[in-house]
């Protein structure tokens, strides 16, 4: 079995350590005897329908964010909603969840369409909002679990009605700082907050990801082949300790 | 003479002396942040006594840099006055100001002052030290927790170079697109440093054809932990030099060190030849004895771009009986993000398959071991080589059982600080604040 990785705007939105997202799946396949391949799609490049099994689309710095917002309306945008109503899963983080909502808002800069694939949109705010998260999510699996990274911006993301949050918070801010909800997840795509990198430290939703994408690919139900995640989640557990 | 302002010189005395007396530490920041709560204009009225102020700021390479110039304009006769011991907010530069001045007329007697300022504390600190030269270095994603986003500060930056007196000169990294912008936002001289083909390039990339650079680094040659050789060129003349510390990066410390004593018009040979003397900044480069006669390294690491340069200089060093201990704290002064460590290039360290024996052993250490242990699984790092301890003490204690070659440590901020006073009880190393 083979999956290519599409990583969204690499050159321009890979902040805090977002490519540990990219390695943890392509490690996690890997292991599994799963060829993975990553595939660098930026400014300017063309993306087809079926082109990918994975998206994945990370945080970037205001500049780069008009840039890429302003290359998404190109057709990319379309083309990365329509293979996620297929049900091709997807990750995004931070800049890249904003850029998938309605729209995001600077503070003195024109707004910035969004694609609207998640029911959100996010308006900048004085407050940064920076520290350690932690989020009970029930939906990646039939048991809720734990997800844990850092969170790092300003943008205060609001959730239509009727949007699914990836989670509720247990520490830290999440979307907004208010309403206790983290992220968004729209049929396999999720749109979170959470840098850290989130993926290595946080297995199961790596695991659920590939799943998903395998799913799609071969068109048939796939268990994956449990690997041990003892170093996982001791930096797991860790991370949740910060908040003693 | 406000008595406002002899007291807080008094009261950042005393505080120095009290902790010079309880040996509790170097003193560096209390003194002039008590100072500066009772006399907020301590620093640009002591500061301006001083007839040459030289800034430096950047990400990577502050301390070394101004350790460095100040060992070039010393040798040259003249007295300095630095910030030391990597103490670089307002609070670090009115300690260094206060322990300094005569209590009885408040004079200073130094010919050249070199203040090493963070990159957000720049801002607000440089205008009060009227310089007459600024150093930026380098500008690389470093504790975004803390300074917001890169494009943020150099706008910042830029900001606080358009406010600058035009007889101001400003030396840069010229390799370092980030930097390039700064040249719109100032009106005097700006002059470039940088190497030639060994380039470390910053967060973006030199989209024109890079310029000629004012002060140049040619003909490299790396010779491992030894150092490196290479010619500086500017348009005066050319000089060759033996940099007897590893790392390109510190040849960029070299260059901007260099810049600024052209820029001062001090003789370049009588400069480059003072290099002989040099010992490198706490924990930068360090070599030392382990009590069981084998040698160390420490080499400090806190951020993508200082780490990766750091593995690249040791990688090819490595001998299978070497051992390598990283620690990773999250503290506040190394960043509570830990993300950074995702973006340094530890696949470096990745084994080979078919050699197993070689592998050398990595002990993980540090408040964030386990998730440094993590970053070493996905890079590639064979498991049975990885060892975990959080106490930096029980990590350097078994990373010294059975070693048979050297040990390299690479410790974050914070971890250096614990390892140096491990050291110094163990009556291994001095106390860096009497360097």
């Amino acid at each position: 079995m083979k999956l290519i990785i599409g990583y969204l705007y690499h050159d321009l939105m890979n902040i805090y350590g977002d490519i540990g997202n990219i390695i943890a799946l392509q490690k996690r396949a890997e292991w599994r005897g799963i060829e993975a391949e990553v595939k660098y799609i930026s400014i300017g490049d063309s993306l087809k329908t079926g082109e990918v099994d994975i998206f994945f689309f990370g945080g970037g710095q205001d500049l780069s964010q008009e840039l890429v917002a302003k290359d998404l309306t190109k057709g990319k945008g379309k083309v990365i909603k329509s293979e996620v109503e297929k049900g091709v899963p997807l990750l995004s983080i931070c800049g890249g969840y904003q850029l998938l909502g309605d729209y995001y808002q600077p503070f003195d800069k024109p707004k910035l369409k969004g694609v609207g694939l998640f029911p959100a949109y996010t308006n900048a705010s004085n407050d940064r909002m920076i520290g350690n998260i932690v989020i009970q999510t029930s939906v990646i699996s039939r048991q809720s679990s734990d997800l844990v990274g850092f969170e790092n911006h300003s943008g205060k993301t609001k959730l239509k009605k009727g949007a699914k949050p990836l989670g509720q918070v247990l520490k830290g801010f999440g979307n907004n700082g208010e309403d206790r909800t983290e992220g968004c997840i729209y049929k396999n795509a999720v749109g979170c907050y959470i840098h850290g990198s989130l993926l290595p430290k946080n297995p199961r939703l790596t695991d659920w990801l590939l799943q998903k994408a395998l799913e799609k690919k071969y068109k048939k139900d796939v268990v994956l082949e449990p690997l041990n995640n003892e170093i996982e989640l001791k930096a797991h557990n860790k991370a949740i300790s910060k908040f003693g | 003479m406000g008595i406002k302002f002899f007291l807080s010189i008094l009261l950042g005395k005393l505080i120095l002396f009290t902790t010079n007396v309880l040996n509790i530490g170097g003193g560096s920041a209390a003194p002039g942040y008590y100072a500066l709560k009772l006399y907020p204009e301590l620093v640009s009225k002591l500061a301006k006594q001083i007839p040459k102020a030289i800034v430096i700021t950047g990400t990577n390479g502050k301390t070394t840099t101004s350790k460095m110039l100040g060992h070039f304009i010393s040798s040259q006769g003249l007295k300095v006055l630095r910030n030391t011991t990597g103490s670089n907010l307002e609070r670090g530069i009115a300690s260094a100001l206060i322990s300094n001045v005569n209590l009885f007329n408040l004079k200073l007697n130094f010919d050249t002052a070199i203040w090493e300022t963070d990159e957000a504390a720049f801002n607000s600190v440089a205008p009060k030290l009227s310089p007459d030269i600024i150093v930026f270095l380098n500008v690389f994603r470093d504790q975004l927790d803390r300074y917001g986003e890169v494009d943020s500060i150099v706008s910042k930056w830029c900001e606080t170079a358009k406010k600058l007196k035009k007889d101001t000169k400003i030396i840069l990294n010229g390799d370092d697109a980030g930097l390039l912008s700064l040249e719109a936002c100032f009106k005097g001289k700006i002059q470039t440093f940088g190497v030639s083909r060994f380039k470390i390039k910053g967060e973006k990339n030199l989209t024109t054809s890079a310029k000629k650079l004012d002060f140049e680094a040619k003909n490299i040659e790396v010779y491992g932990l030894e150092g490196t050789k290479f010619e500086v060129e500017d348009k005066t003349g050319k000089w060759g030099v033996s940099l007897s510390i590893p790392g390109i990066y510190h040849v960029y410390d070299f260059m901007a060190s260099f810049a600024v004593t052209q820029t001062l018009k001090l003789a370049p040979s009588a400069i480059i030849n003072s290099f002989k003397t040099f010992a490198p900044a706490f924990g930068r480069v360090e070599k030392f004895k382990l009590p069981t006669g084998k040698e160390a390294y420490i080499f400090l690491i806190k951020n993508p771009v200082g780490a990766t340069q750091v593995f690249q200089t040791i990688k090819p060093e490595l001998k299978k009986e070497d051992r390598l201990l990283i620690a990773l704290n999250d503290n506040f002064a190394d960043g509570t993000d830990v993300s950074w460590i995702w973006d340094a290039n530890f696949e470096i360290f990745q084994n080979s398959s078919r050699a197993e024996s070689r592998n050398y052993q990595i002990f993980c250490s540090g408040t964030r071991a386990e998730e440094l242990a993590l970053r070493l699984k996905y890079s590639g790092v064979n498991l049975h080589s990885i060892t975990t301890k959080n106490s930096i003490e029980d990590a350097l204690k078994d990373s010294q059982t059975g070693l048979n070659g050297r040990l390299f440590i690479l410790p974050t901020y914070t971890a250096l600080l614990s390892l140096q006073k491990i050291l110094v009880n163990q009556g291994i190393k001095e106390r860096y604040w009497k360097q």
